[in-house]
């Protein structure tokens, strides 16, 4: 028999490096989604999705430039550019919005990071503002290629290259509301279920099932509903807003209804994010 | 057999997941009653409501969610392994998860369409919408089935083919034609119902001995999958 009492050190020490705090792990998770968007850092089957999009926008962007530059009077602006490619932007977010946050849920990682001094609105802000700027360099780096195709085969010298960054700063705003509408929206059906495969069909759904509802009250007898038809479908809606505040043209006759286009658009974005926020408020470990 | 259908049904019903099916019929059936409502004519809105949002949407939709999620979330949730496990044929199992996945599918669109139709024009159209739907549910679904046999990634997959080949590349190339079921459901109502509202572009000889062609060769090939099915770790 041993002496009693005896308390062995095995060897614990505390920690005594620097604590980065919650300004580190909203930047980490910032970066983490953002290259988990293009699947960097994941196996290669991840990559395929991503980068396929990606790939056929910057052919787009490649073949609109060479021909923008044989034919000057070829009308295809940077905001054209991000209405033509609808589809293929909600297929990005269909793909990057499962990925960044029903992984979480699914793999059981929340509560890990909610053991941290993160709180739940960095989670949300960090998740949000990655997969935004992903949407945005989806559609802003094609059209940059584009500029830069414009801007080289520029007659007019230098005043020719300003009228292009005229063009493109509006394009790039514009980007900017698609990927923020797209985004908000997007995390918000993602974040319900745990389940890529049902996250990502739901916000499919979402986005198709709302476009014929704006052709159905365009033909409605009431001139109000045909102008305010666009409101029903966040593609159309984004196009308003365009229409109204870049003074765009699209097929759509907002009438005197502009204004209500661009608060729309305020409120969905600031009410999925607040229901964002409330959905992470409480998170079970699953 | 009837074990796997109804554990089948039950992992696609059970709880409150039925409820995820409900929206987009609801949404079909309210825009054809809103236009019937106020007395629009059916050539205004008749092809919006009917091929724009049922045909191009609730039912590819409505059949990749389910076709996928029958087998494809027992794969994901390692709950396969199980069945896999007991004596039955590996064509049972296929053949009970396509049935389940087939019946839930045709339920959720042929209903809505039957009333959009009904709306829309006469009874008989409803009904050759219908028939249609449950074409287009069999081919579909046994299409999404084996996709969720052949990949990791199922649902994505799905989107690429109803986003890309059928919304993108089907309006305006004609060749991929040939291979969207959208199409042949869209010939054959049309054929059943000569109609202004739909504009077949494949005769209704195609359209059927293809989407037979879809059901057979993808349930067979989902088969002969299954049967050396290996249950890969976790990837990413």
């Amino acid at each position: 028999m041993s002496e009693t009492g005896v308390i062995h050190d095995i060897g614990y020490q505390r920690y005594t490096g620097p604590r980065l705090g919650r300004g580190a792990a909203i930047n980490a998770l910032y970066v983490q989604g953002l290259r988990a968007a293009f699947g960097l850092g994941r196996s290669a089957k991840a990559k395929i999705f991503p980068w396929l999009v990606a790939a056929i926008t910057l052919l787009v962007a490649v073949i609109i430039a060479a021909v923008k530059s044989q034919i000057p009077d070829f009308d295809f602006g940077y905001v054209d550019f991000d209405d033509t490619l609808s589809w293929l932007i909600i297929f990005f977010v269909a793909i990057l919005s499962p990925a960044l946050v029903s992984r979480d849920i699914r793999s059981g990682t929340l509560p890990l990071y909610f053991s941290r001094p993160l709180r739940a609105a960095d989670y949300v802000i960090a998740k949000f503002l990655a997969m935004v700027t992903a949407v945005w360099l989806l559609l802003g780096v094609p059209q940059f290629i584009m500029f830069l195709g414009a801007a080289f085969t520029t007659k007019k010298g230098m005043s020719g290259v300003w009228n292009e960054v005229q063009d493109l700063v509006p394009g790039w705003t514009y980007s900017l509301l698609w990927a923020l509408l797209f985004t908000s929206i997007g995390l918000l059906v993602a974040s319900l279920t745990g389940k890529q495969a049902f996250a990502a069909g739901g916000i499919v759904a979402v986005f198709l099932m709302t476009t014929p509802v704006v052709g159905v009250l365009s033909v409605l007898p009431s001139s109000a509903a045909n102008h305010m038809a666009g409101l029903a479908s966040p593609m159309t809606l984004i196009s308003g807003v365009g229409a109204w505040a870049l003074g765009s043209d699209i097929g759509l006759d907002l009438g005197r209804y502009g204004p209500i286009y661009g608060i729309e658009a305020f409120c969905l974005i600031a009410a999925c994010l607040l229901l964002l926020l409330a959905r992470y408020r409480k998170v079970a470990a699953l | 057999m009837s074990t796997v259908a109804m554990i089948t049904a039950r992992g696609l019903f059970g709880r409150r997941r039925a409820l995820m099916l409900l929206p987009l019929p609801l949404l079909l059936i309210g825009l054809a009653a809103i236009c019937r409502a106020y007395d629009l004519e059916p050539t205004q809105w008749g092809a919006a409501v009917i091929v724009g949002l049922g045909f191009a949407v609730v039912l590819p939709v409505v059949a990749l969610i389910v076709g996928t999620g029958v087998l494809g979330s027992e794969v994901d949730d390692g709950t396969l392994v199980h069945i896999l496990t007991k004596p039955l044929p590996r064509r049972d199992i296929i053949l009970a998860k396509f049935l389940v996945a087939v019946v839930a599918t045709a339920v959720t669109t042929t209903i809505p369409l039957f009333v959009a139709g009904l709306l829309a024009g006469s009874a008989r159209l409803g009904a050759a919408l219908a028939v249609a739907a449950l074409v287009g549910s069999l081919a579909y679904t046994a299409l999404f089935l084996l996709l969720s046999l052949l990949t990791r990634r199922p649902v994505l997959l799905g989107l690429v083919y109803i986003l890309i080949w059928e919304g993108l590349l089907g309006r305006w190339v004609s060749g991929t034609r040939v291979l969207s079921i959208e199409q042949y459901v869209i010939a054959i109502a049309d054929k059943i119902e000569p109609t202004t509202l739909l504009d077949a572009k494949l005769g209704v000889a195609t359209a059927a001995v293809m989407s037979a062609i879809f059901v057979v060769v993808c349930t067979v090939v989902a088969i002969n999958r299954l049967g050396s099915f290996s249950l890969a770790g976790e990837t990413s």
